[in-house]
């Protein structure tokens, strides 16, 4: 043993400590109220192994009665019919002809002018809309 | 069978005087550690109290593979650790690391006690380990189970302690020859 290691074993001998009658009575009386836990021992967990392997199947077997018993009781479904959509639900097409504006009056009067054909053109949506009952 | 081993099968059942005689020989040597680890004589017997009282509750977890002390020191160290918190918790660094229950228990020497100076230049854990390697005379492997560390942590653990620890006694040396030197 070096020196290092001789003298931190001397030093550690000389910190004087001492287990007092009191401590040792607490100690005592402390151990007699104590409950020693369970540990988990093997033969602990081949006890309770058969418990869980019963429940297992036969929750299992109960799942597997259950669906049999709902799949027998009921008839096949019958398949869904799926119809075409009705015609007058496709959307109508549209023919716009641009024209060209012509500037011939003062430009309040065109656009006058230009707001009419919109509400014009918007009251001929309107009708054709209703046409098609959307 | 020993008696260490039929002493352990006895409390194992139940028997807290078997218990009892199975830790006699511990109980000193635990304090004396849990003195160096806690704030006051009182704690560190406080914290003895608790490291017994959970081995005899856990003792049925207890593994064979592992010397007995070992097992023990594992519960002491816990149980240190969790005082300590407590103390920072509630008196936070008011401690005054002077007069700590390492200082009062050691007589008065020309030399400081290495214990001493160990717990100013090193941490907690590595602390510990030197304790046990030193003190208590454990093999590396037993240390790294008590701490939960792997064996080469340990070593080099261990290693750099004792560096730290010459180099802490070279300059207090130093410092010692120079008063002297100047009176």
């Amino acid at each position: 043993m070096d020196k290092l290691a001789q003298q931190l074993r001397e030093d550690a001998n000389s910190i004087e400590v001492d287990v007092s009658p009191q401590l040792d009575a607490r100690i005592r009386a402390s151990l007699a109220g104590v409950r020693q836990e369970t540990g988990r021992t093997s033969s602990g967990s081949t006890g309770r192994a058969p418990f869980w392997w019963a429940s297992s199947l036969t929750g299992i077997a109960a799942t597997v009665a259950i669906i049999s018993v709902i799949n027998l009781g009921e008839p096949d479904p019958e398949p869904a019919i799926t119809q075409p959509p009705p015609q007058q639900f496709t959307m109508p097409q549209f023919t716009f002809k641009p024209k060209a504006a012509i500037l011939t009056e003062s430009l309040q009067q065109e656009l006058d002018a230009i707001q009419s054909d919109l509400k014009k053109a918007e009251q001929v949506i309107k009708d054709d809309f209703d046409k098609i009952g959307i | 069978m020993n008696s260490e081993t039929a002493l352990i099968a006895a409390a194992k059942c139940g028997s807290v005087a078997a218990f009892t005689e199975l830790v006699a020989s511990h109980r000193v040597r635990l304090l004396r550690f849990l003195v160096t680890r806690t704030s006051s004589y009182a704690d560190a017997e406080d914290a003895l109290q608790d490291t017994l009282i959970n081995a005899f509750r856990y003792l049925r977890s207890y593994d064979a593979k592992w010397r007995f002390s070992t097992w023990l020191y594992r519960i002491a160290i816990n149980n240190a650790a969790s005082m300590r918190v407590q103390d920072t918790e509630q008196i936070g660094e008011l401690c005054d690391e002077e007069s700590g229950p390492l200082e009062q228990c050691i007589a008065v020497s020309e030399r400081e006690n290495l214990w001493i100076s160990a717990k100013r230049v090193l941490n907690d854990e590595v602390y510990t380990a030197m304790w046990l390697r030193y003190a208590e005379d454990m093999s590396v492997t037993d240390i790294a189970a008590a701490l939960g560390r792997s064996v080469s942590w340990t070593k080099v653990n261990l290693l750099r302690a004792r560096q730290q620890l010459d180099a802490a006694m070279g300059g207090s040396k130093k410092k010692a020859q120079a008063s002297e030197a100047y009176g």
